[in-house]
């Protein structure tokens, strides 16, 4: 095991990473960014280090400062939590040059899987049912041939980054001509990365993901699937399990596929595999995740298994320790991504001083944040304020102490997308669990909020 | 922000014989310090400026923040954060008045830099304002180099040494013109940004006696 660890990163992952630390009985030194000195997770590490100023191209995401820092704080290890360098296979590869572990992923193994369209057709082979889609585009004329040929309407995607920048749905050629010069410059000014490639998209689809974890000699175990279905233009904002777009049955048989076929294709630590499900219960493979999820709460919730952790030791060499059969999959737990955005403002991101912070309690009540009273949200990084975790013995039960969790939930200072949350909770298409990844944005959000509004009178 | 973290200065211009004359600059001295004065150090407060002047008759104020502590620039770098409850020093501690209260590796530098509402003699004062210092331009090992040696004369944007970052050295930078005081951090220390480096003493011009001190 490692001795100590630093966690290139902020806000609640950062927390999360460093609480694993402590339970595995490993020192944890936090990089922070000069904005995030007064944070939780630097005043509650063993050590804490400034690696750079705010800008995270900077801090966060300067390979030389982090990878300094590790050393000069005598680390062996670094832990990139989501985002950031976390799928970066150059800076994996750098850590390992210097003598340290990167938390995920060996670098071989990122790079086999670095490629969106490689990895699709490498898991096809091994029995995964994959999305048509292209490869990388090299030209407009590219985009035009391959759209033709997967049939419109196609979704187009940048090849690195996620959370729906540089993402564009298009249903004709006219649109994609205007949309790709947009999604490129997107993808260039979040990522540094303009490349693109285009992928079938499914009206009314469903977003569900599997998650696996195998260790270094092969042995591999799924920990069953997630509904990521309630999103806000691409971006997800509520998380639950068990999906309720599949049976049992096809869940099972879901994550048996997904896990036989990353195993085959040499897949090494936790990671996600994301698919699209049709209405008729169709699953297609779209990509991979070679990294710890904002939304892993969720299968902690149901199977007990603390994620982060078993990261940590599979990255360490650990044999994974656990067998399919022992990993059950208990009730029902939702999370609600809690974002410094407002709803009545076309979710533009807020930053300011929390006042006042309330994190709710009672039976199957998780709330993983980096809040505290007088914290300085910094108006320069992603807007997630933490994440509240509810289980229940059933969809039911998660639901009803969902609604008082989210009553009790008090953070002020800042405006929250709370609202949207508790008008979710009112709709009856989620309640139904039949919610469709355009639920939201089909009718806009601000309707949305108003129609739940009015019938909650 | 506490008025004592500026600097103020006063300088006249025209002759003064009469008594006329000095009545009119008592009413102007007076009418400075209650209006203009409070305005302009709460409008310095909100901005990113490090100095603001303002000509009026014969009168010209300026204000001046201490060296160093202008536009955001990482005055606690060296203060590590200390594993007390969050929220327990209340919202933005320590922002406005660095104090050596916390552990710290440099913590003789963070306690010298403490600002006048605690140590508050004037003398202090007036040496903390006639000083600056270095700072790390990054997290890596650092090396002092030939212009750091104390009493060297030197000019902004002076290299007094270097912080090595996987093999690559980065400049640290005199941010005034002055005379280099003393090194706060041993050559080969381990330092992250922002960490403070070097002291100058501010190269003061003899003429004005009243900052000569």
């Amino acid at each position: 095991m490692f001795r100590r660890i630093l966690i290139a990163n902020r806000g609640e992952i950062a927390l999360r990473v460093l609480r694993a630390c402590r339970t595995l009985g490993v020192e944890a030194v936090v990089a922070y960014s000069e904005a995030d000195r007064d944070s939780l997770p630097a005043q509650l590490a063993d050590e804490a280090i400034c690696i750079g100023p705010p800008d995270a191209r900077r801090s966060y995401l300067s390979v030389p400062s982090v990878i300094s820092a590790a050393l000069i704080t005598g680390c062996d290890a670094i832990h990139p939590g989501y985002g950031f360098l976390s799928e970066d296979e150059t800076f994996a590869e750098v850590v390992r040059a210097h003598d340290l572990t990167f938390i995920g992923p060996p670098p071989e193994v990122l790079d086999r899987f670095a490629s969106k369209e490689g990895t699709r057709r490498l898991l096809g082979g091994f029995g995964l049912p994959t999305i048509p889609g292209s490869p990388m585009i090299t030209d407009d004329q590219h985009a035009l041939d391959e759209a033709d040929r997967i049939g419109y309407p196609v979704l187009i995607k940048p090849s690195a980054g996620g959370g729906g920048k540089g993402m564009r749905m298009v249903r004709t050629s006219r649109e994609l001509e205007s949309a790709i010069k947009i999604c490129r410059s997107e993808a260039k000014s979040a990522f540094g990365d303009d490349s693109l490639y285009l992928e079938k998209w499914l009206d009314d689809n469903r977003h569900v993901e599997v998650q696996v974890a195998v260790d270094r000699y092969g042995a591999g175990v799924h920990l069953g699937e997630r509904d990521c279905s309630v999103q806000r233009r691409h971006q997800k904002i509520l998380e639950e399990s068990p999906t309720p777009a599949l049976s049992a049955e096809a869940r099972a048989s879901l994550a048996e596929t997904a896990i036989r076929a990353v195993v085959a294709a040499g897949y090494e630590n936790i990671g996600t595999l994301e698919f699209l499900v049709d209405g008729a219960g169709n699953a297609f493979f779209i990509e991979i995740n070679c990294r710890i999820q904002v939304e892993h709460p969720v299968t902690e919730m149901l199977t007990g298994i603390d994620l982060v952790a078993l990261q940590i030791r599979i990255a360490a060499g650990e044999p994974l320790g656990l067998r399919q059969s022992d990993v059950v999959l208990r009730g029902h737990a939702i999370e609600f991504r809690i974002n410094a955005e407002d709803p009545a403002h076309d979710f533009r991101p807020g930053a300011g001083v929390i006042e006042q912070y309330h994190a709710p309690g009672g039976p199957g009540i998780r709330m993983d944040s980096h809040l505290y009273p007088g914290y300085e949200v910094p108006p320069y990084y992603d807007s997630l304020l933490g994440k509240l975790i509810v289980w229940g013995p059933d969809r039911e039960t998660a639901i009803a102490r969902s609604r008082s969790a989210l009553e009790e939930l008090l953070v002020d200072g800042v405006t929250t997308n709370v609202e949207i949350h508790r008008a979710l909770l009112e709709n009856e298409t989620f309640l139904e669990g039949r919610m469709t990844t355009n639920l939201l944005d089909r009718v806009g959000s601000a309707a949305f909020l108003a129609a739940a509004a009015a019938g909650a009178r | 922000m506490p008025d004592a973290d500026r600097q103020r200065e006063r300088t006249t211009t025209g002759a003064r014989g009469s008594e006329a004359s000095r009545k009119a600059d008592h009413a102007g001295i007076g009418r400075l310090t209650d209006e203009l004065l409070p305005a302009l150090i709460a409008k310095l407060g909100t901005t990113q400026l490090g100095e603001l002047e303002v000509r009026e008759g014969e009168w010209q104020v300026r204000l001046r923040r201490p060296f160093g502590t202008t536009a955001g620039e990482g005055r606690r770098a060296s203060d590590k954060p200390s594993r007390s409850q969050p929220g327990h020093e209340g919202h933005g501690h320590g922002r406005a008045a660095p104090e050596g209260t916390r552990g710290s590796k440099a913590g003789a530098g963070a306690a010298a830099r403490g600002g006048g509402s605690t140590n508050g003699t004037g003398a202090r004062d007036e040496l903390e304002r006639s000083r600056s210092i270095a700072t790390s331009p990054a997290v890596g090992i650092f090396t002092p180099g030939s212009r750091a040696a104390s009493g060297t004369r030197i000019r902004a944007g002076d290299s007094l040494g270097s912080v090595n970052v996987l093999g690559v050295p980065q400049d640290v930078l005199s941010p005034v013109d002055g005379i280099v005081g003393s090194t706060l951090v041993e050559a080969g220390t381990a330092v992250e940004y922002g960490q403070e480096l070097i002291r100058i003493e501010l190269a003061l011009p003899a003429a004005d006696p009243a900052d000569a001190r």
